[in-house]
């Protein structure tokens, strides 16, 4: 019994003194991604990225030869985990900037905590609007799209593409990021005039196993376009089982926030049914640009697969960090690099010919333009036989949230 | 009632290390100690139910919840000086719900008990997810007011919450060592032989219940003021098993011992977490072993060794 004591106990310290420690010359930025579970993926995607910029970053050097070194941990996107895990970067490890957050209700947890300590939070993943309208505070800056963005744009193609799709459905998950979604497209709807009717709304669970009475129930209410707020396993297995009944040659399926994400087309493969209209906040084939090949590239040769939209956003946030820390020559003056971050630019992967993102000084919001396409055959990126096509593209200032619609978030969700 | 000097020597642990902390903690760690010292009367409060008389309920995360809910909503709507008086409201409120929730499920014994608890906090998991409008949904709050005084870095809160659990945990001792405890106890052990000696077990185990119930709720409202944000993840029935199983991992035969499973648990999960992502699998791999070679927890496995020196155990506290 006291051998078995004592083996316990020297495992708990090889545990203890296991910690990593980090050279002094490094400007810290603090991490939070899911490692495990349904956005597993999107944490290792961004990890993946993260090192590709971090490369690129350090190789082109920074003031006073200093470097980036990003700690990621795995905040199992709980909140109460992500806010002590951002209090333990600030205040132990001494970050300068808080990064990543793929779920919305970790990252608008882990913004108090930025607020509070006046410590940078660069959102890279999550996509709730609230976080730059409602919930915002002048600490916090996303580098990737929110909700709004890609349901304006959707409106758009609505508008100009779609002009017969007069009866609309919305089958999204039942909580804020499926409900945000339909809510902005109508907004969207209504700013440009279009006229529709809602012909049903459907909330499965988030990681509903089986939608078939869902599934049943949309062919009934025969609408012409289905509008869907899924994302990630959720989206494949809906596709895969709508697919069985025939729902996508009743009507045109339309997925404009997360259906076009990479990890769609490589589960689906052949199964990929054809003219499925979505986008994503990122695409693996447009816009062909150096930058967009050679970022695509890199992460294939560094991970062995192609990235979902997590990675390009992980990746730009670095490269913005690096760029506001070269306007100001150092990172400790956190209320110069606010100001140096607001209205910059910064030319990324997802950036078409001709335009650079730059960051809103109002709402710290990426402005970005939003590509919607169809689903095509396209073996170039495999395991997927399928990818989007025949883009349209909506430019960044026509997508960003007008101030009446943030002004409405505030009155409904309150500050 | 007496108390000897070795019945006090966990209290004195307890405010030398808790008490150190105000003076020689980090923020990170001042940080941690407010986690584990409310966690701690969660779990302290759960063991009167589970190690003193005996009722394994799965759904004590509802009371958890519902403590934190009332505190952050009405410190949200009525401005930070309501926080203390919401920290107030949140036992009361426990209490009438466990009145109403412990009438209809005690009725039921061991397993049909423990579901039924599940069900009810399940219930309100689900009512706290879906109705987005009134409790903000899957996203929690964010944004708690409390007053300024707490509000200046963490230590100044962590005094006010190790003031408050110690008080909380000091009347949840008296009550153990009382003739009320001594009946959960004897209910534990044998309920038929107590209604025997003419007390009423349902009424007592309903007691327990309620009480139990509001100090969680204090919990819960204490929570509310560390991070300023809560979620509906505080209610799910993941939060009451983790709570049984710090409370096993410290020795649930012990007062203080769901305290020790809490503290040990928190810092493993900062210790290890820091360097492997795989920190839940090493967790899990530690769990395991304690529970197959230290049945009685930590607590108990001290008390083994302390027992081979002094020559005795503790004889009230064998199962």
């Amino acid at each position: 019994m006291k051998r078995k004591v004592v083996a316990f106990v020297s495992s708990m310290l090889l545990c203890l003194t296991s910690a990593v420690s980090f050279a002094a010359e490094t400007i810290k930025i603090g991490a939070l991604y899911p490692m495990s579970g349904r956005g597993g993926l999107y944490g290792q995607d961004s990890e993946a990225a993260i090192k590709i910029a971090l490369a690129e970053v350090n190789a082109k050097g920074l003031p006073g030869g200093k470097k980036l070194d990003v700690i990621v941990t795995d905040d199992q996107s709980k909140p109460a985990l992500a806010v002590t895990l951002a209090k333990r970067y600030i205040t132990e490890d001494k970050v300068k900037f808080l990064y990543g957050v793929v779920s919305s209700g970790a990252a608008l947890a882990v913004t108090e905590v930025s607020k509070e300590y006046k410590t940078i939070f660069v959102g890279t993943d999550h996509a709730a609007t609230d976080l730059t309208a409602n919930a915002f505070q002048k600490y916090y800056f996303r580098v990737s799209n929110n909700t709004y963005q890609s349901m304006a744009a959707g409106a758009l193609y609505m508008k100009d593409e779609m002009k017969g799709a007069k009866k609309i459905a919305y089958i999204g998950p039942d909580y804020a990021y499926g409900r945000d979604q339909i809510a902005e497209l109508k907004y969207s709807l209504g700013k440009l005039g279009v006229q529709y009717e809602m012909v049903g709304e459907f909330w499965p669970k988030l990681y509903e196993p089986d939608y078939t009475s869902y599934i049943t129930a949309i062919i009934k209410a025969q609408p012409d376009v289905l509008v869907s707020g899924f994302w990630g396993g959720d989206t494949v297995a809906f596709i895969k089982q709508a697919k069985a009944y025939g729902l996508f040659k009743k009507m045109k399926y339309f997925h404009p926030d997360g259906g076009g994400n990479y990890e769609v087309f490589s589960t689906l493969g052949a199964e990929c049914p054809e003219g499925l209209i979505m986008s994503a906040r990122h695409h693996n084939n447009w816009p062909e640009t150096k930058e967009n090949k050679d970022f695509v590239a890199k992460f294939k040769k560094a991970t062995g697969r192609y990235p979902s939209y997590a990675a390009e956003g992980a990746y730009a946030g670095i490269l913005a960090i690096a760029e506001a820390i070269k306007k100001v020559g150092n990172a400790d003056d956190t209320e110069a690099l606010i100001k140096a971050m607001e209205g910059m630019k910064v030319r990324l992967p997802e950036d078409p010919k001709g335009f650079a993102s730059y960051i809103d000084p109002k709402t710290h919001q990426m402005v970005q333009a939003q590509a919607i396409g169809v689903t095509v055959k396209n073996d170039k990126f495999a395991p997927a036989k399928y990818m989007l096509g025949k883009f349209k593209v909506y430019p960044a200032d026509k997508i960003m949230p007008t101030q009446e619609y943030i002004d409405i978030l505030i009155k409904t969700k309150k500050k | 009632m007496k108390t000897k000097l070795t019945e006090m020597a966990p209290w004195l642990a307890y405010f030398v290390i808790f008490v150190s902390m105000i003076f020689a903690g980090s923020d990170h760690s001042i940080h941690v100690a407010s986690q584990i010292i409310i966690l701690g009367l969660f779990a302290i409060a759960f063991n009167v139910l589970f190690g003193t008389t005996g009722l394994l309920s799965f759904g004590q995360a509802i009371f958890y919840g519902l403590g934190a809910y009332i505190t952050g909503m009405m410190a949200k709507s009525f401005g930070a000086d309501f926080f203390l008086w919401a920290l107030l409201i949140a036992p009361v409120a426990a209490l009438a719900l466990s009145a109403v929730l412990g009438v209809l499920s005690l009725r039921l014994s061991e397993v049909y008990f423990t579901m039924l608890t599940l069900a009810f906090a399940q219930l309100a998991w689900g009512i706290c997810v879906k109705w987005s409008s009134f409790t903000g949904g899957d996203d929690g709050i964010q944004a708690i007011p409390k007053p300024d005084i707490l509000n200046m870095g963490g230590r100044n809160y962590y005094i006010f919450a190790l003031v408050i659990v110690s008080i909380c945990i000091y009347l949840l001792w008296r009550l153990d060592r009382s003739p009320f405890g001594s009946v959960l106890k004897g209910i534990r052990q044998n309920p038929i032989r107590i209604s025997f000696i003419g007390l009423n077990v349902f009424r007592h185990k309903l007691f327990a219940y309620m009480i139990s119930s509001s100090f969680t709720a204090i919990a819960g409202g204490l929570y509310a003021g560390i991070d300023k944000s809560i979620h509906p993840d505080m209610l799910v029935w993941t939060m009451s098993g983790s709570i049984i199983l710090m409370t096993i991992l410290g020795g649930m035969r012990s007062f203080f011992g769901p305290l020790i499973g809490v503290a040990v648990f928190i810092l493993l999960e900062d210790v290890i977490g820091r360097s492997t992502e795989y920190w839940s699998f090493v967790i899990g791999i530690i769990m395991i072993t304690v529970v197959l070679l230290f049945p009685k927890g930590i607590v108990g496995v001290s008390r083994h060794f302390a027992g081979l020196f002094a020559k005795k155990g503790g004889q009230f506290d064998n199962p």
